[in-house]
């Protein structure tokens, strides 16, 4: 009998490993619990701060799906960029709070990846005002896109569109996710049970595919682009 | 883009130009009965059944004793029955309300809206905030009443009351209300000498081009809601006299004691900044003006660094002709700059000018007397302020997040934050003063000298709109 | 704040806490601490009790003056002493278990003057003030561990919940549910119990980063003060040993004896400025990576002392042996690890500090 009993607990323990466990959990329980603890998904980008070390070096992860998947509709939001580098680095140069930005392609997904100053909303918006027009040439690529071109006639809408596809970006202490999840849901949403962590982990990624894991490394926080040039004497 | 004209009389009063009437009392209502609340909203128009008829910008020949002004919340829009649709064209800023706007605001520990006194401290019971202008209180009342006759159409939840004690002085000392966009629909520029180029018409109203090249701001549907409306951020500040004038003696003190303080203040010069005047309150003075960018009698630093009183005065009509040049003598930290850098060089070039704001506040609470310190219970005061532009985001907000607090502008600024209504905090604020060599002494634990008591975000609608809202439902 | 320069062992009394019922006092707090540890052994620390005493010095970077003029941060080399433990309180070593590693450093000032920095491998602590600490070891009491049954663990899983970790062998005791239980009722101390629960064991102690977890003042050469967090970042890099092989009791001591007799081991101390906002007095709540992080200097290790007894076991550390330069914040729970560290000292007669002005 303890022969049986070991191997049962054996089995068990490989349990989760196994193919048809992993199947069980992500096509079977997770939906389950979706729809018994209906979770929101968490707003994308940094959180409002006052203090000023949270509003420098803020991060930006904007995942656009596009609307052409092919290598087609993917050159053609390739090609979007690269006809229209003056005009980004001059709207970047201009609007002056931007410390890094790029473009990236994955998979079916046209990417901006920027680390900027400041308030979010302020960003988009000055970015609007000097380069609306590229904008407007990426975003009619991405699907929902339509809705919110002209940039420069629908600006509250196209900041809150862009908010919309900006990544939630989960917490860097792990419990701070019970704190979002009551900031969305409302207190009665929360179990606050610490081996309860993983599910509602798991429960946000459910809603929320694509996050951002952490508010990222920073090699000197705490200053803005333009101290950094200013301290390099280069000018801002 | 031809600017369309703007039909004055279609515009509600005191967002174009100010009423300056001496005193203010805004009724904050929430709803009652919707159908009467529409009702009311019609009669405001004219003025129809002894309901106080709405005050336009059109131009008057004599000044009216009393001006009435309506403002509506998000949840007001609501309460009166606006089609989700339309609630939906708003803004966000203004569909969330200034309370969930906290932390971009400044809003925080003794400022949280969780703080807040009532009626504030339930936000979304707030509806319409009525403001009435007048000069004698008995005027007050009497519009006050007359706009209240029915009991049923509107609960009031509280009433906030303003006096201007010293025409345009607030309560820290200063002379305010001196820098205004103005319009060259509306304004002769002969009679505002500023550099700063006349503000688009959209700085303040919703379907005009405002001051970014290209952009126009969404007008909340239907058209006849949200044209030449515009929006404003009421806001309850209070402001800590004691806190601030105790600040100054320190700040004097300490600058007394640091070598080069001769450069700031040469021995002598005291009497260029008052008569009378020793050299400790002489560089109380001199920091002052420098947190501010103006003295207290409204001088500029940019253009009088030295003295308050020029051997050639300036008229008051003179007091907004000044520009940042590079070697500018107002401090870049200043309240007046931080706020509005005009065509100073600021890091982000696209946001010059774009945040511009109408202002319009006025002191509430007594005039601090020196003289006379207050007692343990200090009575609260501050100034009821109203800063109006045509999206909140782009504007108030804006300029709160980046300018007055954490100081993007300039990285010389940059981790501070505005030395008078900035969120303060005495652990890191500072607050650095400018030497004419462009040295600076660096003033620490700086505190917060205004707190948020209460506010809120209003959609300032047109006269038309204020009768579209009125037919709602008929 | 007070202005006396601090060279204080203990010597102060903590400022009266105007409260109805009584803080406890420093011995109850160690005697909480001992009733977490029925095996405890009078005459050793009742916790963090296994150690190893190193040696080395500290040379600080060219700019770490300008934040603190303490005088280890003056640039000239600095000794030092390093007791590196394993968290529990037990006397049974258990190197391979899951649990907190302390890092407690002596700076070895001119005229035998000191100053501490004691960190642990968590980056917060588990409670905000004294009162809850009595609560907290209260439930963190060891209690017979119940091994979680096969059909348990399935409902877990089909719950998507984090299974209970399996006792290790031999292991029949654990203070585990009563801190969960804890931690579930009291969410600031949640991450703490959270990280404690899967911290692991470091490969080597000084593969491990340490956090000294509270906030200090620190005043730089042109008299700014600034408030701080301190961490050692190893310059070896962070490694822990696998966590489903089984674990090993007693490597760690051996590892470090082996390492330094080939190679020094470094640390980066990193300083990191608080804001006005952040929890300057709440040790259960670490600060945004988004401040601003000033390199202090590095730590360098090369001997383990022969005589262990005075390098480990009498040496006593206590977090408010501080230098001018240097004052601690009013965090309560710094505050009473004063005194606290003093009571558990005399009671194992660890070494005095030379300087304890009161004769204790």
């Amino acid at each position: 009998m303890a022969g049986l009993a070991d191997r049962f607990e054996q089995f068990v323990k490989k349990l989760p490993e196994t193919k048809i466990m992993k199947f069980v959990a992500g096509r079977i329980l997770v939906p389950i619990w979706a729809s018994r603890t209906p979770v929101k998904p968490q707003p994308g980008g940094p959180h409002y701060s006052v203090q000023s070390g949270d509003n420098v070096q803020r991060m930006m992860n904007l995942i656009m799906p596009l609307k052409d998947k092919s290598a087609v509709g993917r050159a053609e939001a390739a090609l979007a960029i690269a006809q229209n580098k003056d005009e980004i680095y001059a709207g970047l140069d201009n609007v002056g709070t931007v410390h890094f930005a790029r473009f990236v392609i994955v998979g079916e997904n046209i990417c901006m990846f920027s680390v900027y100053d400041g308030d979010f909303t302020n960003y988009i918006r000055d970015f609007i005002a000097t380069i609306g027009c590229v904008f407007d040439a990426v975003v009619k690529l991405v699907e929902g896109g339509d809705a919110v071109i002209p940039s420069e006639t629908h600006v509250e809408k196209f900041i809150d569109w862009v908010h919309a596809h900006d990544l939630y970006q989960v917490s860097d202490q792990a419990t701070d996710l019970f704190r979002d999840i009551e900031a969305v849901n409302g207190e009665t949403a929360i179990t606050r049970d610490l081996r309860l962590l993983p599910r509602d982990l798991i429960l946000q990624l459910h809603v929320n595919p694509n996050v951002s894991l952490g508010s990222g490394y920073r090699a000197y926080p705490g200053y803005s682009v333009a101290e950094v040039r200013k301290q390099f004497g280069i000018g801002w | 883009m031809v600017s369309a004209m703007v039909d004055v009389a279609d515009v509600q009063g005191n967002i174009l130009q100010g009423y300056r009437h001496p005193r203010v009392r805004h009724l904050i209502l929430s709803v009652g009965d919707a159908a009467e609340a529409r009702a009311w909203l019609g009669a405001t128009v004219s003025g129809a059944g002894g309901v106080p008829q709405v005050t336009s910008q059109a131009p008057w020949d004599e000044k009216p004793s009393t001006c009435f002004n309506i403002g509506l919340t998000f949840e007001g829009l609501r309460a009166l029955g606006t089609a989700s649709q339309s609630l939906a064209s708003f803004p966000t800023e203004f569909v969330e309300g200034m309370t969930a706007r906290a932390l971009k605001l400044g809003d925080i520990g003794d400022s949280a809206p969780e703080r807040w006194p009532a009626p504030f401290d339930k936000p979304r019971d707030i509806h319409v905030i009525v403001s009435v202008h007048a000069k004698e209180v008995a005027d007050l009342d009497r519009v006050q009443r007359q706009a209240l006759q029915n009991a049923r159409t509107f609960r009031l939840l509280g009433v906030r009351e303003g006096f201007n004690f010293h025409g345009d002085y607030v309560h820290f000392g200063y002379h305010d209300n001196i820098s205004q966009p103005r319009f060259a629909e509306i304004h002769d520029p002969e009679d505002y000498p500023d550099p700063q180029e006349m503000a688009p018409l959209g700085t303040v109203l919703l379907g005009y081009p405002n001051n970014f090249e290209g952009l126009l701001w969404h007008v909340p549907d239907p058209v006849e809601l949200g044209h030449n409306g515009t929006f404003n951020a009421f806001r309850i500040l209070a402001q800590d006299v004691v806190g601030f004038e105790n600040y100054l003696t320190e700040a004097a003190k300490y600058l007394l004691t640091q070598a080069g303080v001769d450069e700031l203040l040469p021995p002598g010069a005291e009497t260029k900044i008052g008569a009378g005047l020793s050299r400790e309150a002489a560089l109380r003075e001199i920091v002052a003006a420098q947190m501010c960018g103006r003295w207290r009698n409204g001088v500029p630093l940019a253009v009088s660094p030295d003295t308050p009183d020029p051997a050639t005065p300036i008229p008051e009509k003179q007091l907004n002709n000044f520009d940042y040049a590079a070697n500018s003598s107002c401090p870049y930290s200043s309240h007046i700059r931080r706020t509005n850098p005009r065509d100073a060089q600021i890091v982000q070039r696209v946001a010059n000018n774009s945040r511009r704001l109408v202002r319009r506040g006025i002191p509430y609470g007594p005039p601090y007397d020196p003289a006379k310190p207050d007692g343990v219970e200090a009575p609260e005061r501050g100034l009821l302020g109203n800063f109006i532009g045509a999206s909140l985001g782009a504007q108030f907000e804006a300029m709160c997040t980046d300018w007055v607090n954490v100081g993007l502008q300039d990285p010389r600024v940059t981790g501070s934050n505005d030395p008078l209504i900035g969120a303060n905090a005495p652990e890191t604020g500072w607050f650095d003063v400018v030497l004419k060599s462009g040295r600076t002494f660096r003033l620490r634990s700086l505190p917060r000298f205004v707190r948020s008591r209460g506010g809120a975000y209003t959609f300032l609608p047109s006269v038309s709109a204020i009768r579209y809202l009125g037919s709602l439902g008929k | 704040m007070d202005d006396t320069p601090s060279q204080n062992c203990g010597a102060q009394s903590p400022s009266a806490k105007n409260t109805a019922s009584p803080d406890p006092s420093p011995s109850q707090l160690v005697d909480a601490i001992i009733e977490d540890f029925p095996d405890h052994r009078p005459g050793t620390r009742p916790i963090h009790t296994i150690g190893i005493g190193v040696g080395g010095y500290f040379e600080a970077s060219d700019i770490a003056r300008n934040y603190c003029r303490a005088e280890h941060f003056g640039g000239q080399r600095v000794d030092v002493s390093v007791r590196f433990s394993n968290g529990s309180g037990s006397p049974v070593q258990h190197d391979g278990w899951n649990d907190v590693r302390g890092m407690a450093t002596r700076f070895h000032l001119k005229n035998e003057a000191a100053t501490d920095l004691i960190a642990m491998t968590l980056n917060g602590f588990f409670v905000r003030t004294t009162r809850e600490f009595i609560d907290f070891t209260t439930a963190a009491r060891q209690q017979p561990v119940k091994k979680e049954t096969p059909w348990q663990k399935i409902w877990d899983m089909l719950q998507l919940k984090q299974p209970l970790r399996d006792p290790y062998p031999g292991q029949k005791e654990s203070g585990d549910a009563g801190t969960l239980e804890y931690a579930n009722a009291h969410p600031f101390a949640q991450l703490a119990v959270f990280q404690a629960g899967s911290i692991g064991a470091p490969v080597s102690y000084v593969r491990a980063a340490y956090h000294a977890v509270h906030t200090f003042i620190v005043t730089g050469e042109d008299g700014v003060r600034r408030p701080v967090r301190f961490a050692w970042k190893p310059v070896a890099g962070v490694c822990n040993t696998d966590p489903d092989a089984p674990p090993e009791d007693d490597y760690l001591q051996g590892e470090l004896r082996e390492r330094l007799a080939r190679w020094p081991a470094r640390f980066l101390l990193m300083m990191t400025i608080g804001e006005s906002g952040d929890a300057l007095d709440d040790p259960t709540v670490p600060w945004p990576a988004k401040r601003v992080r000033v390199v202090m200097g590095t730590l360098i290790l090369d001997t383990v002392p022969a005589d262990q007894q005075a390098a480990a076991e009498h040496i006593s550390f206590n977090p408010w042996r501080l230098v001018d330069g240097i004052e601690p914040s009013n965090d309560p729970i710094l505050l009473a690890r004063r005194d606290a560290y003093e009571d558990s000292r005399k009671r194992r007669g660890g070494t005095a500090c030379p300087f304890n002005r009161s004769g204790t």
